[in-house]
Parts: C-alpha cells; sequence; structure tokens
C-alpha cells in the first residue's frame, strides 16, 4: 500500500475506534496518592529557584522534563504546534559537523532510525528512511531544513520528532545537519559486517524457557517469595492465614483478570497496586509499588496462573471508560519527542523494526503476559510499570507515579491484546 | 530461599548416542559469605556453602568438582557428559554442614 493511503487508513481506524467504543472520559478518574518507593513516585524536587531534579531509579536521569507534555490526565497541554521554518542565512553548513551531530548520541541519536555509510555507526535503525545516498536526491536544502525543524509541515502523521521546535537542535546545528545530508552520495559500499545494517540484521533469539529456573533467574526471586507469603506483618497476620491452601492452589486463576476495576478504590488496579493497598490493610506490610518484595510476590501470584489464558474485563461500563483512557493515552503524542506508544509499537509505524539495536515489539500482538519479567541486560526483574517508566526517559518526557491510574490503565488496554493467550510469568528479555 | 537444598537438573530434550550433552543445574543453598565484624576481622565460624560436586553416571563416579565460598548462592552449574548409554544422572551436593542434596536425571535416547 502507498504511504498516504496507508494514513488514510490509520485515521479512518482510530476514528472508527473513536466512535465505536467511547470517547475518553477524564472526569470521574479517582485522585490518587502514590504507594509506590521513593524512585518510582515521579517526584521532581525543588530547591529554592534552582531546576527541578527528577527523582529516578538509580543509575537514571534525573532531568526534569517539566516542559513536555506528558500521560498525566490532568495534564492539558496541546501537542507542539505545526510549525513551517526558514532557514537560517549567515551560517555555512559543516559536514564534518552535522555527522557528529547525527550520531551523538546525547541528542537524537539520528542514527537511532536512520542508517547512513560508517562503520562507526552502530547500530543504526531503520525506522526512518535509509538515508545513505539521501544527497543524491536533489532535495533543496530548504527542505532538508524544514524535515528536521519540523517534519509534520509535510508530513502530517510522522514519528519523527520535530527537532527544532522541540530546541533539541540549535538552528545552527540543524545547518551543518543538512551539510552533512546533502554530503551522502553513492554507490553505496557493500557493508563489511551485515549486522551494521539494520536491514539485513539479525533478529534477536529470546532466551529460550523463560519458566525454566535454570534458565531465568526470575523464577529463583519469585521462589523466594514463598516466604513472604508465609511471614505475618504487623498486624500478625500472613497473606497464607486467609488464603489457605498454598499459593499455587489459592491464587490459581487470580491473575488472568487482572488489572481490572476495583470497586473499593474507584479505579483499575493492577496486581502491583493491589498489593500496595491490600497487604497493610490486612497483614500490616507495606509492600510499596516496586518494592523487591511487591515485585517478587507478583510474579509469585502470577506463577500460580501459568498457562491459564489471559482474560480482562472489557465489557463492563467502568472497563469501557477505563479501555477509552487507555487507548487514549496509547496515541498521545508526549515529551520532548512528541511520541506515542503507537508509534514505536503499531506496524503502522516502527513496531519489528529496529531503534538503534533493539528490535521494537508490536503492542498489539499482546506483551503484558510475561510481566513482571527477568531483564538480563538489568540483572533485577521489572514489572510493566517500571518498563513504562523506562520509555519516559528517552521520549524527554517526566514519567509518573508507577501505580498512577494512567499506567493502570494503560496496561489494561495493553492487556486485552492479551486475552485469550496463556499467562507465562516470569518472561526472560534483553 | 524455603526449600534449602533443592536441586534441578536439566539435559537436553533430544539425546542421540555419543552426544556430549550438556548437563545444567541449579541448588537452593545460602552459600554463606566470610563474615568480619567492625574491626574488619574475619568472623570465625562454620560457615555453610557446598564444598563438593559429585556427578555420577550409570552407578560410576564420572567426576567430581571442590568448590568454594566464591561460588553465588543458588549456585549454578553446568558441565558437558558424553552420553554412552541411557541411565541416570546424578548429581550430589554436599556442604560444610554435612548437608547432601542430590538431583536425577534419565539420558534416553530416541
Amino acid at each position: 500500500m502507498s504511504r498516504p493511503l496507508r494514513w488514510l487508513g490509520l485515521v479512518l481506524l482510530l476514528t472508527g475506534c473513536t466512535l465505536a467504543a467511547d470517547a475518553p472520559d477524564y472526569s470521574r478518574v479517582p485522585r490518587w496518592t502514590s504507594r509506590a518507593i521513593p524512585e518510582a513516585r515521579g517526584e521532581i524536587r525543588r530547591e529554592g529557584n534552582r531546576r527541578g531534579v527528577a527523582v529516578r531509579y538509580p543509575g537514571w536521569s534525573t532531568t526534569d522534563y517539566a516542559a513536555f507534555r506528558t500521560y498525566a490526565y490532568d495534564d492539558w497541554r496541546p501537542e507542539p504546534t505545526v510549525s513551517p521554518a526558514i532557514m537560517p542565512s549567515g551560517v555555512v553548513g559543516d559536514p564534518r559537523k552535522g555527522r557528529a551531530l547525527f550520531l551523538d548520541r546525547q541528542k537524537g541519536p539520528c542514527t537511532g532510525c536512520h542508517l547512513v555509510p560508517g562503520n562507526d555507526v552502530w547500530p543504526a535503525g531503520n525506522v526512518g528512511p535509509d538515508l545513505s545516498t539521501v544527497g543524491d536526491r536533489k532535495l533543496t536544502d530548504a527542505y532538508l531544513y524544514q524535515q528536521l525543524w519540523d517534519p509534520r509541515v509535510v508530513f502530517p502523521l510522522t514519528v519523527m520528532p520535530p527537532w527544532g521546535v522541540q530546541g533539541a537542535f540549535t538552528p545552527e546545528e540543524l545547518v551543518h545537519l543538512v551539510a552533512y545530508l546533502q554530503s551522502l552520495h553513492g554507490p553505496v559500499v557493500a557493508e563489511k559486517d551485515p549486522d551494521r545494517n539494520p536491514f539485513t540484521r539479525r533478529r534477536p533469539v529470546g532466551f529460550g524457557d523463560n519458566l525454566d529456573p535454570t534458565n531465568n533467574p526470575g523464577v529463583l526471586r519469585a521462589e523466594g517469595a514463598e516466604a513472604l507469603w508465609q511471614e505475618r506483618g504487623s498486624a500478625g497476620k500472613a497473606c497464607a492465614d486467609c488464603h489457605a491452601g498454598g499459593v499455587q492452589t489459592s491464587m490459581r486463576g487470580v491473575a488472568p483478570r487482572y488489572p481490572h476495576y476495583v470497586p473499593a478504590w474507584g479505579r483499575v488496579m493492577a496486581i502491583e497496586d493491589f498489593l500496595s493497598v491490600h497487604a497493610p490493610a490486612t497483614t500490616g506490610r507495606a509492600l510499596a509499588v516496586e518494592s523487591a518484595d511487591n515485585v517478587s510476590l507478583t510474579m509469585l501470584i502470577k506463577m500460580a496462573s501459568n498457562g491459564l489464558p489471559v482474560a480482562v474485563d472489557t465489557q463492563s461500563p467502568e472497563a469501557r471508560a477505563a479501555l477509552a483512557r487507555g487507548r487514549a493515552s496509547f496515541v498521545r503524542r508526549v515529551g520532548e519527542r512528541n511520541h506515542a506508544c503507537a508509534d514505536c509499537h503499531t506496524t503502522e509505524y516502527a513496531a519489528d523494526k529496529f531503534l538503534g539495536g533493539r528490535l521494537l515489539a508490536d503492542a498489539t500482538t499482546g506483551v503484558t503476559r510475561h510481566f513482571p519479567t527477568w531483564r538480563t541486560s538489568q540483572n533485577d526483574a521489572w514489572d510493566l510499570r517500571r518498563r513504562f517508566q523506562w520509555c519516559m526517559t528517552p521520549l524527554g518526557a517526566n514519567m509518573l507515579a508507577a501505580d498512577s491510574v494512567e499506567y493502570a490503565e494503560l496496561e489494561l488496554y495493553l492487556t486485552q491484546f492479551d486475552n485469550g493467550k496463556p499467562l507465562s510469568v516470569p518472561g526472560i528479555r534483553h | 530461599m524455603s526449600d534449602i537444598g533443592k536441586v534441578r537438573l536439566r539435559l537436553p530434550s533430544s539425546i542421540k548416542a555419543g552426544d556430549v550433552v550438556q548437563v545444567r543445574c541449579l541448588v537452593i543453598h545460602p552459600m554463606e559469605r566470610i563474615e568480619r565484624d567492625k574491626a574488619g576481622k574475619i568472623i570465625d565460624k562454620k560457615y555453610n556453602y557446598i564444598d563438593q560436586v559429585v556427578v555420577t553416571y550409570l552407578g560410576k563416579t564420572v567426576s567430581t568438582f571442590d568448590t568454594t565460598q566464591s561460588v553465588s548462592e543458588n549456585p549454578y552449574f553446568a558441565f558437558t557428559l558424553k552420553a554412552t548409554d541411557p541411565g541416570t544422572v546424578t548429581v550430589t551436593f554436599h556442604d560444610t554442614l554435612g548437608g547432601k542434596y542430590e538431583g536425577t536425571a534419565q539420558i534416553t535416547f530416541g
């Protein structure tokens, strides 16, 4: 299908969805005080008039992206205005400077999405067009400058960020980039290493059986939570006191229904959220969201339902309302990059393509049923919320609290794609 | 961990006679590390860690590994074995407190 036709198709599809389901209604979402660990509350620390410092997990960026739109339901700021630009005269573009900017990991990096020549370009992605010979296309400097400043002027539905509008590159830097692009001419040299080129790169092959404890350290971590299940909290009760017969028996069939609307709290909750309110109320134990205990116990509870099909509620009025908001979040563009989840995680756009060295997952195939998942690159088990929060930093958006209603409803929206497919926790991923 | 000494042994799903197969095993064990007091002196006590792993195949000891405290908690061991005949592989873990934990797996051809 040609590109304009595909866009038209997506527009019709999205409009169709909105009409068929319900328009998102934000008026009855409860305010939520986070029960997450301090690193996971999405807090910004401000001392005096100094710039804010974001409180995040150890090793994560502390940059405060206050200037940019977030997923918060009460963040009504619009997307950045589509903005035509005129290339500044008086700056002479330097292709060498442009190339350095193109590769700069503190900036785009442009190579995350576009292939250009050079064995130091590693690893390049193929979300956007291959630019190896873009100089041969005889595009004008003014056109390329506009593409970099704000490509939405030409391609309204592009996933490329409006770099100039958002201030990610200065006008002078963009002129250097234009000069670099114009310097790229054919013929294309043969690749030394087929993995350099995202179009010929081998696909990652996974890590084998995720439920085998000799293969997935997450299994042992979850089994360790058996002790927690038996241990009495400050109220003198343990989980095992009420849920008799062991985790495997008493929790069988529980996990596939989560996330769901919990009337007592007036909101959608995943198991992690529910544990953070249910455990203190019954056992006296805190079980803050994103604490190691919370994630381990969530895995243990979900493991009791492994093999059972995911079956979240999509029909009750509360579920429909939550799904409408979750769907709206999925296509909402946020952050400095002005990206939506759908930009990277639907096949209409970038799913199944490489972003740098990472193959982007297609969220509509169901990607939640193996969470919490063991991450070999982090040597830790992550639940879906932490994975959401991890996405926020490269987007240039402040993360929300891990147990926010926004994330819970987005999780519900993603989980309905897993309906009918077997739960398999913990997963194992890079 | 709730079950010290639980041993899990894994073999490849299909084995042919004469194959060199990888045996993977995992044992739940605290593998206590050396502790030091505030002055930095090593606390003298009997530390509980696995110090010997014995592999038997077809009733014969085929390999013995001597291990130390430098091995992690809940250790994972992998080694290769030539599958000459169908039969039982047994891996036995001995710890310093006299604990003996055993896992078995059957080698079958087909």
